[in-house]
C-alpha cells in the first residue's frame, strides 16, 4: 500500500519536474543554448502569481495566461537584442551570457522582493483527493495535468504549425532552412520566447506548491538540467519521460535508501544512463 | 573666469579636507567587523543579523556613542560579504582585522562558519561574539576570545520533551525528520536522546538533503508509522514545504514540533492556518520579559524599537545580533578602554541581565545562564508555554 502511495507521489513530482524542464529543453535542443536564466524566470513567474493573488486576489491559474504572454515577449526581447549577437559562438559564450543575465535577475529580485521565503497559500486550500488509501494533493494533480497540457501544446505547435515546422527545420539544418527562406534569427527569438513562456507558466503553478524566494532559481535549474539529460534533447515527449522517471526514482530511492539519498541515487542512475545511452532515454542523435 | 573657478575649487577642496581632518580628530570611531552571507543561499540569515547590528549601532550613535573613559566613540559596523561560502568567511574575518582595521568582530552565520572564523579571531586576539552558534563543538577549542549567545542544543530539546511527556502521557511513538545540515541534524540527534531518556520509541529517524524539493516519500513513511509526536528540523523553506505536504498527505499527530522555522514570522505568514498548534523552541522570543541593564533596557523596549524601524517583529537571530552589540558596548564601557585584552576580560566576567535574558559566559565562552523558551502557534500567534515564569498558555494537542 505504501508503495502505491510512493508511486503516486513520484508521478506527481515527475509532472512538476517536466513542467520545470520543458522550456529549458526546447531552448537547449533548438538553439544549443544552455539557458542558465531559466530557473530565475520560473521564480519571477512565481512572484507574479504571488503578488497577483495577495494584492488583487487573482487566482494563480489566471496568472498563468498573463505570465505566459509577458514572458514570451520578455524572452523574444532577450534573444533578439542579446543572445542573437553571440548565437554562432561556442556554447560556452552563450552559457556565460545567460549566466550573467541570471546573476542580474536573481540579485534584482533579492533587492526588489527580499530574500526571505514567501508562500502562495490558497484560501480555501485545494485539498487532497483519496483513491483508496492513496492520497493525492489536488494542486499537484492540476499542476501535473497542466504541465502535460502545456508540453502537449508545445508538441502540437512544433509538429503542426508553420512556425513550429520552421523551428524544427532550423534545428535540423540552419543553413538549409535559411536557404528555404526561413528567417533564422526570428525563429531563434520565437523559440527563446517560447522557452521563457514555459518558465513563466510554470512559475504560478509552482508557487502554489513550493515556497518562493529568489534563491530557489538554481534548484529549479538543476532539476531542469537532470530532466533534459535523462530524457534526452530534441523531442518534447522526452521531457515528460525524463521528468517522470526522475520523480519516480527519487521517490522510491527515498523509501528504500532514506530521503537523504534520493538525489544521490538519481544522479548515480544518470551516470549509468549516460554510459549506455548518451543521448538520454528518448533523445535523438546529434542533440547530445 | 577660469582662474576664479579654479580658486573656488581649491577653496572648496581645502574646506572639505579640513572638515575631514577635524572630524577624525574630534570623533573617534569603534569599528566592528561583521562577515555575513549577504549573497547566496544563506542571504535571508544575513539580513536578520544585519538588522540587529544596525538597530544597535543606530541607537548607540543617536545617544552619542559608546563611552570609553571620558570620551564618546561612534560605532561603525564594517560588513563583508562571504557569499555563503565558509572558507571565504575565514578570509573575510582576516581581511576585516588586517586591512579594514576593525577592533572587534561579530562571528559569521551558524556554528560551522563561526568555528572556522574563530581561529582567525583567536590568532589576532580579537574578541568575537558568536550570534548564531549553539553547537558545543564550536566552543571546545580552548579559545579565549570567543563568546556566544546561544546555549547548547539540548537546552532546546529537554524542556519540550518534558512537556510532551506530561501533556500526552500515552505518547509512545516519535518520528524525527531532519535536514542533513550541521545545526538541524545536531538538534534532531539531541531530541532523539531526550526522547529515549523519557522512554519514548523513536520509530522513524531520517535525514533529508539540503535543497530537497519533495518530502512526500518521507512523510508517507512517517504516516505509516502513526507517530504521536513528529519532530522536524530545517530552515524556513524546508519546513514551509513540509508542513504543506503534511496537510496534502493527511499526516497528523498529537504534537508536531518544528525547529527553527516557527520562530520566524515568515513561517506563520507562509503556512497560514497550517501553522496552528505547531510547537517549537528557540533561544529567545519577543514574548519573553526581561529588565536589562543594556542600552535597550527591557525586552518590550527592544521589540518596540525594532518594530518601529523594520515594521516586523524581531526573531531570536535579530535579537541575538542586537544583544551582541550591546554586550560589546557594556564590556568596552566597563573596561574604559578599547584594549582588546581588557574588553575580552570584561566579557569573560560579565554577569548581568539584558533584554535577551541573563547573560553569563561559561569557561568555554558559551552562554550558560539562559533558559530558552518553548512556544506554540496558537490563533496565528506564538504563545510561550515554557518556562513557567513567563508562560502565556499550555501546550495544545492535535495537529491536522
Amino acid at each position: 500500500m505504501l508503495a502505491l502511495q510512493i508511486l503516486a507521489n513520484g508521478l506527481m513530482l515527475g509532472g512538476l519536474y517536466a513542467c520545470i524542464a520543458a522550456g529549458f529543453s526546447l531552448v537547449w535542443g533548438v538553439l544549443n543554448v544552455i539557458n542558465i536564466l531559466h530557473g530565475s524566470l520560473i521564480v519571477l513567474g512565481a512572484y507574479l502569481a504571488f503578488f497577483a493573488y495577495t494584492l488583487w486576489g487573482v487566482h494563480p491559474f489566471a496568472s498563468i495566461a498573463v505570465a505566459a504572454a509577458l514572458f514570451f515577449a520578455l524572452g523574444y526581447l532577450i534573444q533578439s537584442t542579446m543572445i542573437n549577437r553571440v548565437i554562432a559562438a561556442p556554447v560556452l559564450i552563450t552559457l556565460t551570457l545567460t549566466f550573467g543575465l541570471d546573476l542580474m535577475l536573481s540579485n534584482a529580485m533579492i533587492v526588489a522582493f527580499r530574500a526571505d521565503f514567501r508562500k502562495l497559500t490558497l484560501d480555501p486550500p485545494l485539498g487532497s483527493v483519496a483513491l483508496g488509501s492513496v492520497v493525492m494533493p489536488v494542486d499537484r494533480l492540476l499542476a501535473m495535468v497542466l504541465a502535460l497540457a502545456l508540453t502537449g501544446l508545445l508538441y502540437l505547435l512544433l509538429a503542426r504549425s508553420r512556425i513550429g515546422r520552421a523551428i524544427v527545420a532550423v534545428r535540423m539544418d540552419r543553413e538549409a532552412a535559411a536557404l528555404m527562406g526561413v528567417d533564422v534569427k526570428r525563429i531563434y527569438a520565437i523559440t527563446f520566447g517560447l522557452g521563457a513562456l514555459m518558465a513563466g507558466a510554470a512559475g504560478p503553478l509552482l508557487a502554489m506548491i513550493f515556497p518562493i524566494s529568489p534563491i530557489t532559481g538554481p534548484v529549479y535549474l538543476g532539476k531542469a538540467f537532470v530532466v533534459c539529460v535523462l530524457g534526452g534533447l530534441g523531442s518534447v515527449p522526452a521531457v515528460i519521460v525524463g521528468g517522470i522517471v526522475l520523480g519516480v526514482v527519487e521517490s522510491f530511492a527515498a523509501l528504500w535508501f532514506g530521503p537523504e539519498h534520493a538525489v544521490t541515487v538519481s544522479f548515480a542512475l544518470l551516470i549509468v544512463l549516460l554510459l549506455f545511452r548518451p543521448t538520454g532515454l528518448l533523445g535523438k542523435k546529434g542533440y547530445e | 573666469m577660469k582662474e576664479a573657478f579654479g580658486a573656488a575649487l581649491a577653496a572648496i577642496g581645502m574646506t572639505v579636507g579640513m572638515m575631514f581632518a577635524s572630524g577624525a580628530a574630534a570623533q573617534d570611531v569603534i569599528r566592528i567587523g561583521a562577515p555575513l552571507p549577504i549573497t547566496g543561499p544563506l542571504a535571508p540569515e544575513a539580513v536578520k543579523q544585519q538588522r540587529g547590528y544596525d538597530l544597535w549601532a543606530e541607537l548607540v550613535n543617536k545617544a552619542g556613542g559608546v563611552k570609553v573613559g571620558d570620551k564618546r566613540h561612534k560605532v561603525e559596523i564594517v560588513y563583508m560579504d562571504y557569499q555563503s561560502n565558509t572558507p571565504r568567511a575565514v578570509q573575510g574575518a582576516e581581511k576585516l582585522i588586517t586591512q579594514d582595521k576593525v577592533q572587534f568582530l561579530f562571528a559569521p552565520f551558524g556554528s560551522g562558519a563561526t568555528k572556522a572564523a574563530s581561529s582567525v579571531a583567536e590568532r589576532y586576539q580579537v574578541p568575537m561574539i558568536a550570534v548564531t552558534a549553539s553547537s558545543e563543538q564550536v566552543y571546545d577549542q580552548g579559545y579565549k576570545y570567543l563568546f556566544g549567545t546561544f546555549t547548547p542544543n539540548q537546552t532546546l530539546t529537554e524542556p519540550i520533551s518534558d512537556i510532551v511527556r506530561k501533556r500526552v502521557p500515552a505518547a509512545k511513538r516519535v518520528a524525527i525528520l531532519a535536514r542533513n545540515d550541521l545545526f538541524p541534524l545536531a538538534i534532531a540527534q539531541e531530541l532523539e536522546k531526550s526522547a529515549k531518556k523519557r522512554g519514548l520509541d523513536v520509530v522513524y529517524f531520517e535525514k533529508y538533503a539540503i535543497g530537497t524539493l519533495d518530502h512526500a516519500s518521507a512523510l508517507s513513511q512517517i504516516k505509516a508509522q502513526s507517530p504521536d509526536w513528529i519532530f522536524a528540523t530545517g530552515y524556513t523553506n524546508d519546513l514551509v514545504l513540509m508542513r504543506k505536504q503534511m496537510a496534502d498527505l493527511k499526516v497528523e499527530a498529537q504534537v508536531v514540533t518544528m525547529i527553527a522555522a516557527p520562530a520566524y514570522q515568515e513561517f506563520i505568514d507562509a503556512t497560514g492556518k497550517l501553522a496552528e498548534n505547531i510547537s517549537s523552541a528557540s533561544w529567545w522570543h519577543p514574548a519573553v520579559r526581561y529588565k536589562g541593564k543594556d542600552i535597550f533596557g527591557t525586552t518590550e523596549n527592544f521589540v518596540k524599537l525594532f518594530e518601529a524601524k523594520y515594521k516586523s517583529t524581531p526573531d531570536y537571530v535579530e535579537a541575538s545580533a542586537a544583544v551582541s552589540g550591546a554586550l560589546f558596548q557594556m564590556a568596552i564601557e566597563r573596561a574604559g578602554t578599547l584594549d582588546r585584552a581588557k574588553v575580552r576580560d570584561e566579557l569573560a566576567k560579565f554577569n548581568d541581565v539584558t533584554f535577551w535574558g541573563p547573560v553569563k559566559f561559561g569557561s568555554t565562552g558559551q552562554i550558560n545562564s539562559l533558559e530558552p523558551p518553548v512556544f506554540q502557534i496558537q490563533g496565528g500567534k506564538p504563545t510561550v508555554v515554557h518556562p513557567s515564569a513567563i508562560a502565556q498558555g499550555e501546550l495544545k494537542l492535535g495537529v491536522k
